[in-house]
């Protein structure tokens, strides 16, 4: 019966047989699922809807329905809900397709093992994620932290890939940055309490075998988000969750009474762990920030700040956005900067990046810890790099896995090994402030031309050096048509037909540009996609409200950066360069972009 | 110092008090100088940008330099016969002079006669005569065209004018008169001062921009003591006393607001006479005469911008300047109380930089004249400021929180150049150093910059930070380097942070974004060391080393600190893990990471000692405990786990150096990749039994005494 609902087959109700034959003497027949399924539905929802009572309750009972006797009182809409809540309860639907369609772990893990896992695929712990093995090394995955009711600790809510994790059992906690062999991010600390979280519900419980989900106590303090838990010392770590949003959003928050500041701190502490999306930090003009995926959801967690987890007044900014430095073109001549004891010189070029490239470094997919082999590889299948470039990256910046690359051009230097580390750092604190207002630069390559260096060790460390890569990095730059990137929202709109114009009138107003438009085939519902840009966005959702009297809803997210239009950020009379005046201003820099020659020292 | 010093070196220095040399438009600063032998002078200096001191000036010692190599010397030419110093010109190649690196002097001097020009070396006696005349002119103009150098490589860069900012030009542009000079510099005070302190051996300190003033200052100074002493000797008829000896202190290692007593010191100096502003820091050595040089001031320009910015004329207003204005404050309030304003206070320069307004203590005047001193019953926070002159940023920073508002009247040398309105108010300049604070407070390796060697305390003081970082677990280490710019400090890579020990002008660093890592002061550590529990920005700043607590008490509260902490950590599982702590889980288990404020991240490296100074710290528990009788059982249950049990070690734990852990090392470990031909901590080469070489002779080596040849 259940598969005779899916496809070209049909019930004959003369003959009570099934045949896959559409048309008996001469009449359509329909459909089983459309029989079976999509015609009670219909009844019911034209009987209720139609108030015809008797109707309802004759369908009530050849369903074998029961209801209580308040909601048989029920009308219309009310009255649809609870039937249909008796006749197709979704939860159990759900739960049921769950349990009768997944895979389970045994059989997920052992397909799923080189999605799950960074490391070598024959090592001990993939080989025992692949069998799920309770008795193997542990592997757990925590993807989220939840609160306790202790306030400010929380459960670290994860699955259990293999192994089994019980009480007092001392584990390797490997933070998202961990690389094996280093300790960086790797802490070692004993379980104190393993837990069962069932909905709102905690129970304690002794161990916990692979495949399944539970909840740790005591390891919340090494943890912000997520992380890998391990008892194996050769373990690699399990693959970060990515979000589609990321936190283009940002309010400076201030307590409105100084002495609250330690407060307010732990409070940021809290709710940066309590929410994936959210990155709390400072600038460099000494405000912190909350970060966030849009305005609501910042004004959320903002809300939350205030009243849960600081729990003291607050001054809160209005949003800004977070804007990125690029390069639109090669720089004009090659950027010279000597060292302050003019005995070195660096020169360099800046060229702007492929976008295609910059999303995979950010999603990932490339990464500073790729075998270099492999990822020359693919640069140059896949982006049309020079094999020989590719292969000689030094580094990706900024935080070592941002979306700009130093590539080393030279041939033939003496000293280069010597001097990578000082440029490296140099390139690191560059990409991290950009010369135009101290953004992230973003989606620049910049390629080492050649380096002239003096012969004696002393006269080329890291105080010649290291601020001699920056300048060279910032005067390249700026040779190189600079731009200003800023965040682009995807804006889905669902809106009847008869309130289209009013959804075009503010996007056209906010800068937006509508790419794609289609009718919900069976609704008078169209559903509108546009780009917006975030700087935009603030007080979109109210302005298209009473642009279509509240029959629009947008959902937004994060989708890409462009390029903001309107001349160069180094013209302050242009509309980019009154941004980056704002912004200057903002952070409490000078207001006038040091020029070039700031930079660029003459041969 | 005193006590290495030879007379011979003592009498080179008299010989060559100022010593500046200059090649072209550039203009050099020699910081050492030294007497080999009878004829032999060893100099180092750095080179400034410095301008052209206008015409040549007698007692400048035009030098030939070279690098570090020790070149032979060039040239040399003796300028002026007629005063008591020797002279000597040469140039230096253009390529050596950028870039402050240092140059050794290494010239030959012959002892002057009296009719003949000394001479140095064998080039120079053609250029002596070329320049026969004492006329200052023709001296310049020689000057701007080179002489023949040997070394080609002196064209390698272009010609760069010397950038000079128009203040720093002051002394140079304007030339004075030697009445207005001796106003300025105060000669009879200052003459007077040293004759009643019986002072012989005076050492001149001047700042940059006033050291073109400088010889003129030692002729006026010796010429108003020799005055002096001739009266005295009429009045009483006394013996002439040996004639005052002069010192003029040329660059100062540190910062010109400060005394540099090291370099008096150097001269062997009784007293030192320091010129320009000043950051009046209590000195430990030397009593100091401090000569403002003081500045002139438009006063109809200050009352008309003062009545302009405060209309009201019951308004509460402190009237302050900086000190080389200080002068004129008294009448200007005696001005404005005549032009109605009821509540205008002044005020008079105190030595206490930790005054309610640094260095200043306020003045009211009563209604029968009297002035009074006021400080100790107002408070400052009811009183707005009108700063005559352009403060320095420390004061700026310091007074923006203590009092209700702040105007700055411009005065002549800056209004010129825009750098008022480009100026970031004080709110904005605090909050930047509070993200500069912030970004310490999850630093694991801290340097400390010694910035000064005169002000008082500054060894305790540099003790008592030590213990603070070390009692946060964090590594700190001790650099010297001078005057500090972006170069000398990105050499210690390695370091996350900086904190200046020094005065409290010079411990801001300004325009620190050219700093690898941040550079902040010690009362900024000391917020930032606070924790993110305790620290509180309110607002209030303190530049200097004055605030900093002494050790010992830092110390009980860090104890608290870990008292809680380990509370908190303790809060989740109550009995279950203080039973667990003290076994074999002390050790191994990590310590939570630290939240950093500034990227929002989890940072585990910020406190690299406190594995240490726990191993440590149970070391020095463990014979306490066991000299208690009764407590030996329980030690030995404690200790055995900790000591016995073999624990396998992760194999990237810290680096030690000779069996001290070393954050520094293991940055040269961790962080670089390239790591030079050696390394004082790989644990490779394990020692091996000493063997005892063969000896004797070819025919036949022995090894030991008796053993047979082989």
């Amino acid at each position: 019966m259940m598969e005779r609902l899916w496809g070209d087959n049909y019930f004959n109700p003369k003959t009570k047989k099934w045949t896959k034959n559409g048309t008996y003497e001469g009449k359509q027949l329909e459909r089983a699922f459309n029989q079976f399924i999509l015609d009670p539905i219909f009844k019911i929802f034209a009987a209720v809807m139609n108030f015809k009572k008797d109707e309802v309750t004759s369908l009530l009972e050849k369903l074998n329905l029961k209801l209580s006797v308040e909601d048989r009182d029920k009308e219309g809409k009310q009255l649809l809900k609870t039937v249909m809540r008796t006749f197709l309860p979704a939860a159990d639907c759900l739960l049921e397709m769950m349990i009768l369609h997944l895979p389970s772990p045994v059989t997920a893990q052992r397909y799923r093992v080189e999605t799950l896992y960074e490391g070598p695929l024959d090592d001990e712990a993939a080989i025992s994620i692949r069998d799920c093995n309770p008795k193997g090394p542990l592997m757990l995955y925590v993807s989220k932290m939840v609160p306790t009711t202790d306030k400010g600790r929380f459960y670290a809510f994860g699955r259990v890939f293999s192994g089994t994790v019980r009480s007092g059992l001392k584990v390797r906690i490997q933070g998202p940055n961990y690389t094996p062999g280093r300790k960086e991010d790797l802490f070692i600390k004993a379980i104190q309490r393993t837990v069962l979280m069932m909905g709102g519900k905690v129970e304690p419980i002794d161990d916990m075998p692979a495949g399944n989900i539970v909840g740790l106590v005591g390891i919340d303090q090494f943890l912000l988000k997520s992380g890998t838990l391990t008892t194996s010392d050769t373990a690699h770590n399990m693959k970060v969750m990515k979000f589609s949003v990321s936190p283009v959003v940002r309010r400076s928050v201030q307590c409105k009474n100084a002495q609250d500041l330690p407060k307010l701190v732990e409070g940021l502490k809290r709710l940066s762990k309590s929410d994936p999306c959210v990155l709390t930090m400072s600038n460099e003009s000494g405000e912190h920030v909350v970060c966030g995926a849009g305005e609501l959801h910042l004004e959320i967690c903002l809300k939350d700040l205030e009243e849960d987890h600081a729990g003291v007044p607050l001054i809160i900014s209005d949003p800004v956005v977070s804007y990125r430095e690029t390069v639109n073109g090669k720089s004009s001549i090659t950027a010279l900067s000597k060292s302050p004891n003019k005995h070195n010189r660096l020169y360099m070029t800046a060229e702007p990046m492929e976008e295609e490239l910059s999303k995979e470094i950010e999603s990932g997919r490339i990464g500073p810890r790729d075998d270099f082999k492999a990822r020359a590889r693919i640069l140059a299948d896949d982006f049309g790099w020079d094999v020989t470039d590719a292969r000689k990256i030094w580094a990706f910046g900024p935080d070592t896995n941002g979306a700009n690359l130093l590539v080393d051009q030279t041939k033939a230097v003496q000293f280069m090994s010597e001097i990578k580390d000082s440029v490296v750092s140099g390139f690191q604190w560059a990409t991290r402030e950009g010369p135009i207002g101290e953004e992230q630069m973003r989606s620049i390559r910049f390629n080492i031309m050649d380096v002239t260096l003096h012969a004696d060790a002393i006269h080329r460390g890291g105080g010649q050096l290291i601020p001699t890569a920056r300048r060279v990095l910032y005067a390249a730059a700026l040779l190189a048509e600079p731009a200003l990137l800023e965040p682009v929202f995807l804006v889905e709109i669902q809106v009847p037909e008869s309130a289209m114009g009013g959804v075009y009138g503010v996007l056209t107003r906010r800068r937006g540009h509508v790419f794609n438009e289609e009718q919900r085939p069976g609704t008078p519902l169209f559903t509108i996609k546009a780009y917006l840009p975030v700087n935009e966005s603030f007080g979109f959702n109210a302005d298209l409200r009473q642009g279509t009297s509240g029959q629009a809803f947008p959902t937004l997210v994060f989708d890409h950066w462009q390029v903001l239009p309107g001349g160069s950020p180094l013209d302050p009379t242009s509309k980019v360069g009154a941004v980056v005046l704002d912004m200057r201003k903002r952070k409490g820099l000078k207001v006038e972009v040091p020029s070039v020659e700031n930079y660029y020292d003459k041969l | 110092m005193r006590g290495n010093k030879s007379i011979e070196t003592a009498e080179v220095m008299a010989d060559v008090d100022l010593v500046l040399s200059m090649n072209g438009s550039k203009v050099l600063k020699v910081v050492k100088h030294q007497r080999a032998n009878g004829h032999l002078v060893w100099l180092s200096a750095h080179s400034h940008d410095l301008p052209i001191p206008g015409p040549l000036l007698p007692g400048v010692l035009y030098g030939i330099f070279r690098t570090s190599y020790r070149y032979r010397p060039h040239c040399g030419q003796l300028l002026s016969p007629t005063e008591k110093f020797s002279m000597l010109h040469a140039q230096v190649p253009r390529r050596h002079l950028n870039g402050g690196a240092e140059f050794n002097l290494y010239a030959t001097i012959t002892p002057r006669s009296p009719e003949k020009k000394n001479t140095f070396g064998p080039d120079a006696k053609e250029d002596a005569a070329a320049a026969d005349d004492d006329n200052d002119d023709i001296m310049a103009s020689e000057l701007s065209t080179a002489p023949a150098l040997s070394t080609p490589a002196e064209h390698l860069f272009e010609h760069v004018a010397p950038e000079v900012s128009p203040s720093e030009n002051e002394a140079q542009s304007q030339r004075r008169s030697d009445h207005e000079l001796a106003n300025i510099y105060e000669i009879a005070r200052t003459a007077r001062e040293v004759r009643q302190g019986g002072w012989k051996r005076i050492a001149l300190q001047f700042p940059d921009t006033m050291l073109g003033d400088a010889p003129w200052v030692v002729q006026a100074l010796s010429a108003a003591l020799q005055s002096l002493h001739t009266e005295a000797e009429s009045e009483t008829g006394s013996a002439p006393p040996k004639p005052e000896r002069i010192y003029i202190l040329a660059d100062t290692s540190y910062s010109s607001c400060c005394v540099d007593e090291i370099a008096a010191e150097h001269a062997d100096a009784d007293v030192v006479v320091h010129y320009g502003r000043s950051c009046l820091s209590p000195t430990s050595r030397l009593p100091v005469i401090y000569v403002f040089t003081q500045h002139e001031l438009d006063h109809g320009a200050a009352l008309a911008a003062f009545a302009n910015e405060f209309p009201d004329k019951q308004e509460k207003v402190i009237v302050m300047a900086d000190v080389t204005y200080q002068d004129h404050v008294p009448r200007i309030v005696a001005a404005l109380r005549s032009q109605g304003y009821a509540n205008v206070l002044s005020t008079a320069i105190k030595h206490d930089p930790m005054g309610r307004i640094p260095n200043r203590t306020i003045i009211s005047s009563s209604p029968d004249g009297d002035d009074t001193d006021a400080d100790t019953d107002l408070d400052p926070k009811d009183y707005s400021i009108f700063h005559i002159s352009a403060p320095p940023t420390a004061l700026l920073l310091a007074l923006s929180s203590r009092v209700k508002s702040l105007y700055i009247l411009p005065t002549t040398t800056t209004t010129t150049a825009d750098a008022t309105p480009t100026l970031p108010p004080a709110q904005r300049l605090l909050g930047r150093r509070y993200a500069r604070l912030l970004s310490l407070a999850t630093a694991g390796i801290i340097g400390i910059l010694v910035n000064t060697l005169s002000v008082a305390n500054y060894l305790s003081s540099i003790d008592s930070i030590r213990a603070q970082i070390a009692a946060k677990g964090k590594k700190s280490y001790t650099v010297v380097v001078g005057k500090l710019n972006p170069a000398k400090l990105a050499n210690f890579a390695e370091v996350d942070g900086w904190v200046v020990v020094g005065c409290w002008e010079s411990s801001l660093v300004e325009d620190d974004s050219a700093y690898y890592r941040p550079v902040i002061t010690p009362f900024e550590l000391e917020m930032a060391l606070a924790g993110d529990e305790k620290r509180v920005w309110t607002g209030e700043w303190w530049g200097g080393i004055e605030g900093v607590k002494p050790p010992v008490k830092e110390e009980e509260e860090e104890e608290e600190d870990n008292d809680k902490e380990e509370k908190e950590n303790g809060d989740g599982d109550g009995a279950a893990e203080t039973t667990l702590d003290y076994g074999d889980i002390e050790d191994e288990e990590s310590e939570p990471p630290e939240f950093d404020l500034r990227t929002g991240r989890l940072v585990s490296h910020s406190r690299p000692m406190r594995m240490a100074a726990a191993a440590a710290a149970a070391a020095a528990a463990a014979p306490k405990k066991g000299s208690g009788g009764a407590a030996d059982a329980a030690v030995d249950g404690v200790s055995s786990p900790l000591s016995g049990a073999l624990a396998l070690r992760p194999k990237a734990e810290l680096a030690m150096v000779n069996g001290v852990v070393s954050p520094g090392a293991e940055f040269l470990r961790s962080q670089r990749t390239w790591q030079g031909l050696g390394s004082d901590f790989s644990a490779e080469n394990d020692s091996t039994a000493m063997e005892e070489g063969r000896s004797g002779v070819a025919r036949g080596y022995t090894v030991g005494e008796n053993s047979e040849r082989r």
